[in-house]
């Protein structure tokens, strides 16, 4: 991946895309190939990759103003600069007025929210997400999904992206990765160029560009489904 | 709670006092008054009461007796000393023995069954052979209460580490966390609900292991008090002595263990509404 690229890995259920993320992750081990981040190989977990759950990963007994803290807290940055980013963060993912609310108090998409808050606010070299909106309703999904594009854009984060969603993946990456099922390997990849601020639902849909790349995943991943 | 309530009208009103009767305290107060009425029955319904059931009355009256000659503050201030500083102890050992036990998988699943063997072996069973190692002192009470708070503290914490769903585990070690962090700021916490509930067995237990220290230990305190008026035929001084232990635990557990255990879980946002 290059720098500030966003990638989305799409295949069929099963196909080791939340194995890969974890691999890449580090939390878990691998037995060929290597992953490497800026030249240094992957050994175990660490806060160069940031990584945004599939399930509710914050902490219930943290307020959301220290879940989102909390990498900074284990890099030891010191309290005003922690509680300065934290705010920046806060802000980024609309979730000013909440800081001092408890995870049981907000709904699954604001969760979401603090979650990649939280990963972002350690500064990662890349951010890692495991189908981070899979568990919202589908009209959270599409603003969470907006979202994410407009902090893309803001931070300029290199985002790798596993998702089971076609549209999503479409709609997010700058390339898709398309897996074949079950032992996963790289089918296609599918370029979408289409600017980060032109990424709007409302827009892509009416867009020969989005749709034709779209239909074209949707095809790639639809033939392995087939398959069985 | 306040026994002049009844006497100043505008306490009955008061917001702890309302807080009291809408809390199940009229139902409390119904059934208590029920259960005296319905001892004092069978007390004046038998031969010789004061041989095998005294009525509350004349239970009451044996304390007076007792608190004159302040032994019943004594032997009271005693038992309560050697459940205080039995469980604080064996509490305060059981919480760190259960996190590094449940740190790692294998561990525990071998401790597993060696912690709930020893849970299964009640203070009092236990006695015996403390006895023979130490003979009827102090230390064999305090070692049995001990014991006693030990393993059903390791044993909750033990379950509640096992239990802290292990993505929180997994996220923070993607933060960079180190395993002691992963203690203080993961394990710690989630095992927080399973340690209150976990203290309250404990001390439940620890107050049963006191009392039976002490009836065959023959150390000073509520149980030896029981112990030694059946061996002269002082039943009231018994009953005395059962009433005290029952009352005692209703207001350590309402009052202490209860709300600290509720609190715990309420505001870490465990409970599941």
């Amino acid at each position: 991946m290059y720098d500030g690229e966003f990638a989305a890995v799409v295949g069929p259920s099963g196909c080791g895309k939340t194995t890969l993320l974890n691999i890449l992750a580090g939390l878990l081990p691998y037995r060929h190939g290597t992953v490497q981040v800026d030249g240094v190989p992957v050994k175990g977990p660490g806060s160069d990759r940031g990584v945004v759950f599939q399930e509710h990963a914050i902490l219930p007994w943290r307020t959301v103003a220290r879940n989102i803290g909390h990498g900074l807290e284990l890099q030891g940055v010191p309290r005003q600069e922690r509680r300065r980013r934290v705010r920046e963060f806060v802000e980024l993912v609309g979730l000013a007025g909440f800081e001092e609310r408890y995870p049981h108090e907000l709904s699954g998409g604001m969760k979401q929210r603090v979650a990649l808050a939280r990963t972002l606010c350690a500064n990662p070299v890349i951010m890692l997400m495991d189908e981070p909106f899979a568990a919202v309703d589908a009209q959270t999904r599409i603003t969470l999904q907006e979202e994410l594009n407009r902090i893309a854009i803001a931070t300029r984060k290199t985002i790798l992206l596993v998702t089971h969603n076609v549209d999503e993946a479409a709609f997010l990456g700058d390339r898709c990765f398309v897996f074949t099922r079950r032992p996963g390997r790289l089918k296609a990849t599918v370029t979408i160029h289409i600017p980060r601020d032109r990424r709007i639902w409302k827009e892509v849909v009416a867009d020969p560009a989005f749709t034709a790349r779209r239909d074209e995943i949707l095809e790639l991943v639809r033939a392995e489904v087939r398959v069985e | 709670m306040s026994s002049i309530s009844v006497a100043r009208p505008d306490l009955l009103r008061s917001a702890r006092a309302r807080r009291f009767w809408r809390h199940g305290g009229l139902e409390l107060a119904l059934v208590t008054l029920l259960a005296l009425a319905l001892w004092t029955a069978i007390s004046a319904s038998i031969a010789r009461p004061d041989r095998y059931l005294p009525s509350p009355v004349s239970v009451l009256d044996s304390s007076r007796d007792l608190l004159w000659k302040g032994i019943l503050p004594n032997y009271l201030g005693q038992t309560l000393w050697r459940l205080v500083t039995g469980s604080l102890i064996g509490i305060a050992l059981g919480i760190p023995f259960g996190i590094l036990v449940g740190l790692n998988r294998t561990v525990s699943e071998m401790c597993y069954p060696i912690l709930n063997f020893f849970q299964s072996i009640s203070g009092i069973a236990l006695l015996p052979i403390v006895m023979i190692w130490w003979g009827t002192t102090e230390k064999t009470v305090f070692a049995v209460v001990l014991y006693t708070c030990f393993f059903p503290i390791a044993f909750s914490v033990l379950t509640g580490v096992r239990s802290t769903p292990r993505i929180y585990v997994n996220a923070l070690r993607t933060l960079g966390a180190s395993r002691l962090r992963i203690v203080r700021d993961v394990l710690l916490p989630g095992a927080m609900p399973s340690i209150a509930t976990g203290a309250r067995l404990s001390i439940g237990y620890a107050w049963r292991a006191v009392i039976a220290g002490e009836m065959l230990a023959g150390r000073r305190g509520i149980g030896w008090m029981i112990f030694s008026a059946q061996q002269v035929d002082r039943t009231a001084q018994v009953v005395l002595g059962m009433a005290l232990i029952g009352v005692l635990w209703i207001l350590l557990d309402r009052y202490v263990l209860r709300p600290i255990e509720s609190d715990t879980i309420q505001r870490w946002g465990l409970v599941q509404r």
